[in-house]
């Protein structure tokens, strides 16, 4: 994939303005981080705390460049079968089976079992051959025309061996396949791992990847997030929520809100024809935004100052 | 420029920034990709390709700030000579620049009659100084820094001495020497030189600064850690405690990562053609029965137990310390602590921060020690639980006050586990004298070792948790 193929992707300020126009609201780091990955040819490996818009990283990245999102989601025990390819053993055995009858004619006038091996050998490993691969998301990614998005997510939750499985595919965009052979990407797929940081990545695949961190956006980036996902609200209370949200974040809290519980709490407020944020008013809504029950009860208990501050602000 | 981002990175390293070359060559692609014009956007590039964790980025800002901000006054300096070149364009004034001219004109007055001062004119320091020629400057710094042998600075406090050394080896006696003459003449030309040994000086302070920002600063810090590793633990003192619990902890995640391969959990595993095959021969090729691969799981359980008496206090702290590390990167361990009883304490270091868990855990379990009671308590908490999968670690001196040391609970635990290790903080010369009996209770050890700093605990917890897998 070259830049030039991409005019959406000419430049850092395009692609910033790129993204705007699919709604997704960023900072120049991480559209710099998208430019390089392209120049490069690089995965981008992302992290930060849940909910602050990684998965829509590469969602909307497929949406800018009209490509095919490929996404492969990572849990305890995924293995190649299940990421990579499998062999369609079905299809392997009714093939046999049909084509039992079809041996007899081919070996017929064979003369001693030398000669019918030879014979067989002819047909090479007809069973072992693409027709009879399933291809799985990491291969598929590397078989699209056109390329693709590549999305691995919460790659934290995988195993050290599929770690290690992704490294030849990071680092060269093949994969190899024992019966048949290397299947190279004709174009290489674009690639974004995303991490939750459940544990740690190993140096080897973090050395491939170009390492963006999204943190918690700041009040004016939040402001533009929330008038781009809901453009309906108004100016004033847009304002006071997302301050809100800021001073929940500085509390000890158990899961703190993050960008995609902001954007459901505004959500909220304008579906119950909010005006201005009342004590009753985020009292009933707060489970929107805090998700266990201390949080809740740490919130309303400072509910009052919380509300105050953003106001005297 | 490409030099200066090798420095960087090499400074970058000090600082404990794990970088190899190939991400070198990375930094050096994006830095080409994205030029060298918007500071920030270089920034942000390079801490993508050089930065992994987000505490290596915060050292990575700290860092660039710190070494570009340098570099950037560098090339102010080069840009502003080509802007004198060109007379319409206004430069940004440095102290030096503005009316040069004028400022010199009392020197060659006071010349004229001054055979001193007119030597020091002839000095090509002073000539360098005077047309601001920042190559050759920066080239006699360099031959100034080879010349005093500047890379060896180790230490923050050395920093003036080598400053000094480096003033003295550019010959800016001779620049004193006329100075002090022309202070007792109250002479015109003194204002004009003075200026240019304050500039000299700061020439040299700021690059005795970078310099040891370069290879001083982070191997220091590497000192420290090296020392600290290396330091019986019952000396270090109160303040080093939180570097120590860092390093400590570090440690512990190196060991389980390390280490943490067989806590996988394989549930149906991959379907093992070749046995289904076989299996389907009788059949006729149908596969009627299905055969999996599967891995054998391997949980091991780690027990251990910590002595907090008196006698073995200054350690404790350490080893409970260790303990909680421990317990926080591995599944599967239970703590207990001990004196005179025993209790479990894996509640208490699930639950509260690790100072907090010592505070109690001593202030619950600590006074005089007795053994034989405390294996006791622990066979009645853990007996039942140990089998072919558990190591037993003891964290301890075995000094038993003479009392009954109840050798028969041991060599139970010993023959139910899988291994029985014992730290003991006394040197292995002190085993069995007076009141110790750890010849004893040696004999129902797979394993004991002296253990009084953090590299033997280190070593010693390798090659326990090679043991338990």
């Amino acid at each position: 994939m070259h830049t030039r193929d991409f005019p959406q992707l000419a430049s850092i300020e395009v692609i910033q303005q790129g993204f705007e126009t699919c709604g997704y609201i960023c900072s120049s780091k991480i559209a710099t981080a998208v430019y390089l990955a392209f120049a490069l040819r690089k995965p981008i490996l992302v992290e930060g705390p849940p909910g602050v818009g990684k998965t829509e990283l590469a969602k909307t990245t497929a949406e800018l460049l009209q490509l095919p999102l490929i996404r492969l989601q990572c849990y305890e025990g995924l293995d190649e079968a299940k990421a990579l390819y499998e062999w369609k053993y079905g299809k392997q055995l009714l093939y046999t089976q049909v084509l039992k009858e079809q041996l007899g004619d081919l070996l017929q006038g064979a003369r001693g079992l030398a000669e019918s091996v030879e014979r067989l050998h002819r047909f090479g490993d007809i069973f072992y051959s693409e027709q009879f691969l399933e291809p799985r998301p990491l291969l598929k990614a590397m078989q699209q025309e056109r390329g693709a998005i590549l999305l691995i997510d919460e790659v934290d939750k995988s195993d050290y061996e599929f770690e290690s499985l992704l490294l030849e595919i990071l680092s060269d965009y093949q994969v190899s396949i024992p019966e048949i052979g290397t299947i190279k990407a004709s174009v290489s797929p674009m690639v974004f791992l995303t991490s939750n940081n459940t544990r740690d990545i190993s140096d080897a695949l973090k050395r491939r990847c170009l390492h963006l961190y999204i943190p918690f956006p700041s009040v004016e980036l939040e402001e533009r997030i929330v008038r781009s996902r809901v453009p309906d609200i108004d100016n004033q209370l847009r304002h006071q929520l997302v301050a809100f949200v800021h001073s929940l974040r500085e509390l000890d809290l158990k899961k703190t809100p993050a960008i995609s519980e902001t954007i459901d709490w505004a959500r909220s407020l304008l579906l119950l024809h909010a005006r201005d944020l009342d004590e009753a008013m985020v009292q009933n809504t707060l489970n929107v935004l805090l998700k266990f029950e201390e949080d809740i009860a740490a919130a309303n208990a400072g509910l009052r100052k919380l509300l105050r501050s953003p106001g005297s602000a | 420029m490409q030099s200066r981002l090798v420095d960087f990175i090499a400074l970058l390293r000090s600082h404990d920034v794990r970088i190899s070359p190939a991400e070198t060559l990375d930094a050096m692609e994006v830095a080409a990709t994205l030029g060298y014009a918007g500071r920030e956007r270089l920034r942000d590039g390079l801490a993508m390709t050089l930065a992994k964790t987000p505490a290596e980025e915060a050292v990575f800002e700290h860092c660039f700030d710190r070494f570009f901000d340098r570099q950037l006054a560098d090339f102010g300096s080069t840009r502003r000579e080509q802007a004198q070149a060109e007379p319409a364009t206004e430069t940004i004034g440095r102290e030096l620049e503005p009316a040069a001219e004028g400022h010199d004109a009392p020197l060659l007055d006071a010349a004229r009659d001054d055979a001193a001062l007119r030597e020091l004119l002839a000095n090509p320091l002073l000539q360098q100084l005077q047309d601001n020629d920042q190559n050759a400057l920066n080239l006699a710094l360099d031959r100034a820094a080879e010349q005093v042998g500047l890379g060896q600075m180790q230490m923050f406090t050395q920093k003036g001495l080598f400053t000094h050394r480096m003033l003295e080896a550019m010959g800016e006696a001779s620049l004193r020497n006329v100075i002090i003459a022309l202070e007792q003449q109250h002479s015109p030309a003194l204002a004009p030189l003075q200026r240019y040994r304050d500039i000299l000086r700061e020439q040299v302070r700021d690059y005795v600064e970078r310099e040891y920002l370069l290879h001083a600063e982070g191997h220091n810090a590497r000192f420290m850690d090296d020392i600290l590793s290396h330091t019986r633990l019952n000396n270090l003192e109160q303040r080093y405690l939180q570097r120590v619990q860092a390093l400590v902890h570090k440690m512990a995640r190196k060991l389980a990562e390390r280490h943490a391969r067989k806590q996988r959990r394989h549930r149906r595993g991959r379907l093992d053609m070749g046995r289904t095959l076989r299996a389907g021969i009788a059949s006729d090729g149908v596969l009627f029965q299905t055969h999996w691969r599967r891995l054998r799981k391997h949980r091991p359980q780690l027990l251990a137990v910590c002595d907090v008496s008196g006698s073995v206090a200054a350690y404790a702290k350490f080893l409970l310390l260790f303990l909680y590390s421990l317990q926080d990167v591995l599944p599967r361990v239970r703590s207990f602590a001990f004196s005179s009883q025993l209790g479990e304490v894996s509640e208490l270091f699930d639950q509260y921060p690790v100072e907090k868990a010592i505070e109690l855990v001593n202030w619950r379990y600590g006074g005089a020690t007795d053994y034989g009671n405390s294996l006791q308590d622990f066979a009645r908490l853990a007996l039942d639980d140990i089998n072919s999968s558990t190591t037993v670690i003891i964290l301890g001196d075995a000094r038993n006050n003479h009392g009954d040391p109840r050798l028969d609970i041991l060599r139970s635990i010993y023959q139910r586990s899988r291994r029985v290790i014992w730290l003991n903080p006394e040197s292995r010369r002190a085993w069995g004298s007076g009141d110790s009996e750890m010849l004893r209770y040696h004999s129902a050890c797979h394993f004991a070792a002296e253990c009084n700093n953090l590299a033997q605990l280190e070593r010693v917890v390798d090659q326990l948790l090679r043991l338990t897998r």
